[in-house]
């Protein structure tokens, strides 16, 4: 017992003695002021002021009336004030002043938002060594968006963001800084909050009960990214050159987005509720061929005869009737928030549905957080983030399939002359007798493509300011998180629908879906060293991370009629897929800041070993380094130029199973055998490794008015893993290799102008362009290849081939006498040329209006749904000029006329607000309501298009390694409208 | 320092060592992370047989052993009766099958592919059951000598099929390597096949010393023959019949005498014809849920397998002037011609439909894989070739008269060699029609291939299988190849 005082109290001695310094630094000097917005006298609640040069601890927050109080030491100082939106500004205090008025910028570009560069180290973007795109949450919630991602489009640079259809609840990827890898994982890294986040597709059995030739990649499956409320989020930055993803090694080399939610704030509880109502509707849909009685009966004969009594012209347009869904859709959204200094909460709760332009097709979310802060004396700070999230939807019958149960080939079969909607009394639909076994309208009415994902994700960060001097701190950051979610999807194609009643095993039902579980901690070390003229901040840590997904699928066929049940069925056949992946990381990082924190030079060196490696020993090496210079002043007063050059490496681990040798188990006398398989497993299987050198000049002149960022990137990625084919004698038909190179480059602009800038008037402008080649420079061998999915036969396919763009489209050209070339060429390329976007926000005192426009120049996207229509004569353009053209195409075998330019501007969000003065809230609404905003919004409301079909965004595929812009029948794009409106408390 | 009680507490050192030592401790149990060792549950792993196998995996390996000679034997008869001309493939969905096969010239890529690479993956899976059976725990030595004398019977089944596949191209031998060693070197068409009957006396040698039981269950097919010493009669029948194709193929002078050996030592049998004629070891198929289904029989209203007219026209008559009963047994007129490419299908083969009605397919029928009807055939052969031409004659009656019900021949020990051939591959193909690609291999054995029918000018009349592509790719070599 004594000896356990003596220790407690020598630890005490231990700690009191490393406080000494920051006591002695404490001196009595009290300074106070207020913080108004520039040019105005509004208040800006919760700025942190802090003595510039001073420990981290002495910072204060403002009051909601812009004042603060902070201990500050005697002489002259500086103080230093930082706000979300505004930029950060320092003031001069001499040593005979003790109050002080601070005058914020607003900060329209964000150059004041720190960035992640580390585990638990951030940077200002304004000094930044690498580019890192950053939004903040206002501009991804202000218009209702199905998920996270489409708010990003145009948004930002360095990406490509696809809609891989118009069905409601998502599905859209996005690729930063081009396609690194063939067989690897293909999708960027999401860090919520510190928590590692799933963003898996797991397919619903769609694609089975269509028959369609890949039925899981064509299955229009949603990635889970849609589970994220976008209102909840403060900030996202997407970290997409090597060096600054390299932090998170051999995870991140197709990019790394971070997405931060809103934490509460001292002050007393503010609630803030949103309403919107609003509606979908289709953004374009196809005309259709209009047949007379003479050419209908040449086609169909005399059974189309019948549909020409009394009217010599029948037209039903088939899209309408499918696509006709026109009901309300709404979001409700309240959110609480406030706390002491010590205690701060956000708590949201959101509830949304958004209803498809198909029949019976839409998709809802709730989802309830609860962000805690709390800090437990000076030393200790505790942030927990927790939310749950249910997802389902009802995405409708698209894409491929090959037993006329999708629309896409169903309206393309079945002439315009024929009503879906022809009934029979007892409100059952009349059988088809002309063009194929199948009716669209029935299909949305019995069918049922059904998903719901419930998804918790929560995380706790420590932090202890273990030792602060007045030039030095050490800082331990403890974090860990868990994000586990269960999909589960429900098909049924039930009998009566009629292109189940001909087949063998009719009435089909599948329960499929998919458990996942993330979970990863880490400890790090922050030490930094700020003598005055320059500083140096060392980090370093430990991370752990754990991945598991199990997905599975029961099918049922032959069911017994009007039963869903998977038991209900004579055939039954069920899979089952379990990928779990470990990862350990060791990492180290320096960074110096000298100059006065004009020159940053930042090397870093990130270990990690996996199990998803040959060798699970392993540990292999991520290292970075990275410098930027800012010249201040050189274009007036103000005014910086930064140069930046940065080099990094990072990875794409192996995909789990890719170094076994699975045996294979076929069934013989009733017991199942093993053999041993014939794809052999690569048992030294290692990660792909990208290396990357960016380097960049950004800068902002007059005033802050105009900022720019221009980047220039160059990167390999070596040791691909690659798929060989061994002697057959050796009893293997493929083995996995690491080998070969691809090459991505590409140039990065981002352009900000603030036009005007008033107290009344206020315009920014912002635009980006993104654009980026790619080739496949070596294949260590390899002839070229088709990956999986690459598209249908000679209907136009990615090739992988050295020398060409790993996006290139290959079939046969069409020649001008009509007949097809002989060999395989490049007919297109499914990268597009660039990617713009333009964002304008105008305030003018209560009114605010936002537009923003989304440009992609060239790419290739494949009309196999024009395709379909020819091969069914039922194409608009039938017996025209450019329909016989194009129709040359379809008889010689020439897939050429089908690739089309896939250029377009869509007009994608925009939005027109009132902040509603408060003497009519007064009016309107009783006590209580501080702010009232109302708002009309909209997304995709318009394009400008050449393309032929419905939409140029789209992928039948899904989300894949290398993009395939192949259009085969999907979900048709829509617009939507909203009302909204926002009450503060 | 503060004022509020609150933050004292929480600034006291004590309350900060509690703190700072359960971040420790529950950094130190989160760093128990887990093993990173982690195994594919999705599927048994090579290693269950390589690392520390076990009795009852290894017996799962022979059904996995089984299975894979069931595997291709679908390919290999349509595709040896496309060459040999038993019959054509008029389902006119694949250019290929009245293209490349009929017409040629031979495709690299083609399908025929998969008659090698199948027989090359179940060798891999023989080998490494071999390399586990003497590790393997729980298992007696004669268990091991019974395991081992049925694995390598079929190990040797599957070079002897390999190298007849392929013929004077010759085929790759020492294949028991790793995936990332140099492609094994092709040995010649003989060398090919005399490993493969060694193998099979070997096999034979450990059969014999495998005691009374299998230790693991055999395979559907084999009834009768499901012990090791029964197993050893399978084991001479093959044997004897690889040994009468090395003595015509590679002209094998010794082997006619090994030969007789080995048939005397199966199960060849005149007692009990003609009901023991279908004696034998059968590729057996099942209609149950997951079992591999007979992949030849098929309704008389499928356009898929024809039989070759000069099959119809060749056949001898009976006594009453009707065809040859193994005719009118194997073939069914379809009622309708079917003319794709001008190659012509009027009869379809129904020998595994539907006893009780030929026009229904039957996916349960057996397909031989070897019998007493055809080790007959294979007597008469060896015999005339070791100076007992009567005894010949005298086998095939046996075949003629009790499968044919046909008069006994007009052929007597005087006859010359040709005419006794002729006889026997006449007597061959109707008893062992659209079961094994006996008219193409027996046409190669006697140089006959070009006698083959040819109802199209310019269609080829192949001498033997390519070698497939990537067999070539992998040794740096342009395909088509001859690596020998």
């Amino acid at each position: 017992m004594r000896s356990r005082v003596q220790w407690r109290a020598g630890i005490g001695t231990l700690i009191a003695l490393l406080m000494v310094p920051a006591m002695l630094a404490a001196q009595d000097r009290r300074i106070s002021g207020r913080v108004t917005r520039s040019g105005t006298d509004t208040p800006i609640p919760f700025v942190v002021v802090s003595v510039v040069g001073g420990a981290a601890t002495s910072q204060v927050r403002s009051d909601e009336d812009g004042r603060f109080n902070i201990t500050a030491p005697a002489g002259d100082i500086r103080l230093a004030a930082r706000a979300l939106g505004y930029a950060r500004t320092e003031v001069a205090v001499p040593a005979s002043s003790n109050t002080v008025n601070i005058s914020m910028q607003q900060d329209v570009f964000n150059l004041s938002e720190v960035v992640v560069t580390g585990q638990a180290t951030t940077i200002e973007r304004r000094s930044a060594p690498t580019s890192i795109a950053y939004v903040s949450g206002e501009d991804v919630s202000k218009v209702s968006s199905p998920t996270v991602l489409n708010a990003l489009t145009g948004k930002i640079t360095g990406v490509n963001l696809q809609t891989n259809s118009g069905a409601p609840g998502g599905g859209i990827q996005m690729q930063i800084r081009g396609n690194t890898t063939i067989l690897g994982g293909f999708d960027p890294l999401y860090v919520v909050d510190g928590v590692i986040y799933s963003n898996a597709s797991i397919p619903s059995g769609r694609g089975l009960a269509n028959n369609a030739a890949s039925a899981t990649l064509e299955a229009d499956a949603v990635n889970r990214i849609a589970d994220l409320n976008p209102n909840d989020i403060a900030s996202i930055e997407v970290l997409k050159g090597a060096a600054a993803s390299s932090i998170y090694g051999s995870k991140a080399s197709n990019g790394v987005v971070v997405i931060t939610t809103t934490r509460g704030q001292a002050g007393t509880p503010r609630v803030n509720i949103t309403q919107r109502f609003g509606m979908f509707t289709p953004l374009n849909l196809l005309e259709e061929r209009r047949w007379t009685a003479d050419s209908a009966i040449a086609r169909f004969g005399q059974n189309a005869a019948p549909f020409f009594d009394g009217n010599s012209n029948p037209y039903f347009s088939q899209m309408e009737q499918v696509y006709g869904q026109r009901d309300l859709s709404y979001e409700t959204i309240a959110d609480l928030s406030g706390g002491t200094n010590t205690t701060r909460y956000f708590i949201s709760a959101s509830t949304k549905r958004d209803e498809g332009i198909e029949r019976n097709t839409g998709a809802g979310r709730q989802s309830l957080r609860v962000n805690v802060d709390q800090d437990l004396g000076e030393k200790f700070d505790l942030r927990v983030s927790s939310v749950y999230a249910r997802n389902e939807n009802d995405r409708g019958w698209n894409n491929n399939c090959n037993n006329y149960g999708c629309h896409g080939y169903a309206i393309a079969y079945i002439p315009s002359f024929i009503n879906f909607d022809r009934r029979n009394a007892d409100g059952t639909f009349i059988a088809p007798t002309i063009g194929v076994q199948s009716n669209p309208l029935q299909l949305t009415e019995l069918g049922v493509n059904h998903e719901e994902t419930n998804r918790f994700t929560g995380g706790a960060t420590v932090g202890w300011d273990a030792w602060t001097t007045e030039s030095q701190s050490l800082r331990l950051v403890a974090g860990g998180g868990l994000d586990v979610f269960n999909q589960s999807n429900d098909v049924w194609s039930p009998n009566d629908l009629f292109f189940e009643v001909p087949v063998a095993l009719p009435g089909e039902s599948i329960e499929s879906g998919g458990r996942s579980r993330f979970f990863n901690w880490n400890v790090n070390g922050v030490h930094t060293w700020n003598p005055g003229s320059w500083s140096a901040s060392t980090s370093f840590g430990l991370q752990y991370e754990d991945r598991r997904l199990n997905t599975f699928q029961i099918r049922t066929q032959n069911l017994l009629p009007g039963q869903r049940n998977v038991n209900q069925g004579t055939n039954i056949t069920a899979a089952e897929a379990l990928n779990e992946e470990r990862t350990l990381a060791l990492y180290g990082q320096e960074e110096f800041r000298l100059f006065d924190d004009r020159l940053l030079l930042q090397a870093g060196l990130r270990a990690e070993r996996s199990s998803v490696n040959g060798d699970i020993d392993k540990y292999f090496i991520f290292p970075k380094i990275a410098g930027s210079y800012r010249f201040l002043d050189l274009l007036g007063e103000g005014s910086e130029i930064k140069l930046r050059l940065a080099y990094g490496e990072t990875g794409n681990q192996p995909l789990f199973g890719q170094k076994f040798t699975t045996l294979g188990t076929p069934q013989l006398g009733g017991q199942q055998g093993v053999t041993v398989g014939t794809a052999a497993g690569f048992d030294n299987v290692q990660p792909e490794r990208l290396k990357e050198i960016e380097g960049g000049i950004d800068g902002n002149a007059m005033n802050g008015k105009l900022t720019w960022e221009f980047t220039l990137f160059d990167r390999n990625t070596t040791n691909l893993l690659l798929s060989r084919v061994p002697a057959p004698s050796s009893g293997f038909n493929t083995q996995v290799f690491n080998g070969g190179k691809l090459k991505n480059q590409g140039l990065e602009i981002g352009l900000g102008y603030t036009p005007i800038q008033t107290s009344d008037l206020q315009w920014v402008s912002r635009a980006t362009y993104t654009k980026y080649t790619n080739e496949v420079v070596d294949l260590a061998g390899l002839p070229a290849f088709f990956p999986t999915a690459s598209g249908f036969g000679n209907l136009g396919r990615t090739r992988i081939e050295v020398g060409k763009p790993i996006t290139q489209l290959v079939g046969f050209p069409l020649n001008e006498d009509g007949t097809r070339g002989r060999t395989l060429e490049q007919l297109g390329n499914t990268n597009p040329d660039f990617r713009a976007g333009f964002v304008n926000d105008i305030t003018y005192k209560r009114l605010a209006f936002n537009v923003v426009f989304d440009w992609q120049q060239g790419g290739s996207v494949i009309n196999l749904t024009r395709y379909l229509q020819d091969d069914a004569r039922t194409s608009e353009d039938w017996g025209t000029p450019e329909g016989i053209a194009r129709y040359r195409g379809y008889t010689s075998g020439s897939i050429e006329p089908y690739i089309e330019d896939a250029t377009f501007i869509k007009l994608r969000e925009i939005n027109l607000a009132l902040d509603v003065p408060q003497r009519f809230i007064g009016s309107i609404m009783r006590a209580g309501v501080e702010t009232m905003r109302i708002s009309l919004s909209g997304r995709n409301l318009w394009m400008l298009t050449d393309y032929s079909g419905l939409d140029p965004e789209v992928a039948n595929f899904g989300a894949a390694a290398i993009r395939n812009n192949l259009d085969i029948g999907a979900y048709p794009p829509s617009r939507s409208f909203f009302f909204n409106i926002t009450l503060g408390f | 320092m503060t004022s509020t009680t609150e933050v004292t507490r929480f600034s006291s050192p004590r309350f900060r060592m509690v703190l700072g030592s359960a971040i420790v401790a529950g950094v130190l149990s989160l760093g128990a992370c887990g093993d990173f060792d982690v195994l594919n549950t999705n599927a048994p792993t090579v290693e269950t047989l390589t690392g520390a196998p076990t009795r009852t995996i290894l017996a799962r390996a022979a059904t996995g052993i089984f299975s894979q000679a069931f595997n291709d034997i679908g390919t290999e008869i349509q595709f040896y009766a496309l060459y040999g001309r038993e019959g054509y493939n008029l389902l006119g969905n694949d250019p290929r099958e009245t293209g490349e096969q009929i017409r040629g010239p031979a495709d690299p890529t083609g399908r025929h592919s998969g008659i090698w690479t199948g027989p090359y993956a179940a060798i891999r899976t023989i080998n490494t059951y071999l390399a586990a059976l003497p590790v393997a725990s729980g298992m007696s030595e004669t268990e091991v000598r019974a395991s081992q004398g049925f694995a390598k019977t079929l190990k040797a089944w599957h070079i002897h099929r390999l190298a007849v596949r392929t013929g004077a191209l010759g085929i790759p031998l020492d294949v028991d390597r790793s995936i990332n060693d140099e492609p094994a070197p092709f040995v010649s068409f003989a060398a090919a096949m005399e490993a493969a009957s060694a193998l099979m006396d070997e096999a034979a040698a450990d059969l014999a010393a495998g005691g009374s039981a299998f230790p693991f269950t055999v395979a559907p097919g084999f009834t009768g023959f499901s012990t090791p010493s029964t197993f050893l009669l399978f084991n001479r029948a093959l044997a004897a019949k690889m040994l009468v194709r090395r003595a015509t193929f590679v002209n094998c002078a010794a082997c006619w005498a090994q030969a007789s050996t080995a048939i005397n030592a199966s199960f060849i049998t005149t007692a009990g014809l003609p009901g023991s004629l279908s004696t034998g070891v059968n590729y057996a198929y099942s209609t149950a849920a997951g079992e591999p289904t007979n992949p030849v029989s098929e309704p008389l209203t499928n356009n898929r397998l024809w039989v070759h007219p000069s099959i119809l026209s060749g056949a001898q008559l009976k006594a009453n002037g009707s065809a040859d009963d193994r005719l009118t047994r194997k073939v069914t007129a379809a009622g309708r011609t079917v003319n794709l490419n001008d190659l012509i299908g009027t009869h379809k083969p129904t020998l595994y439909n539907s006893a009780a009605n030929p026009a229904l397919a039957n996916l349960g029928a057996p397909i031989p894989w070897i019998n007493n009807e055809e080790l007959l055939l294979l007597r008469a052969e060896i015999r005339w070739n070791t100076g007992n031409k009567a005894g010949a004659i005298d086998d095939l009656n046996l075949v003629r008269v009790n499968s044919g019900g046909l008069a006994p021949t007009t052929l007597t020990a005087a006859s010359a060699d040709a005419a006794f051939v002729t006889e026997l591959l006449y007597n061959r193909l109707y008893s062992l029609m659209w079961a094994q690609g006996t008219r193409w291999i027996d046409a190669r054995r006697y140089g006959r291939t070009q006698q083959l029918p040819q109802d199209r000018t310019g269609d080829t009349r192949y001498e033997n299988m390519i070698v497939p592509a990537g067999e070539c790719t992998a040794r740096g070599l342009e395909a088509p190849c001859t690596p020998l």
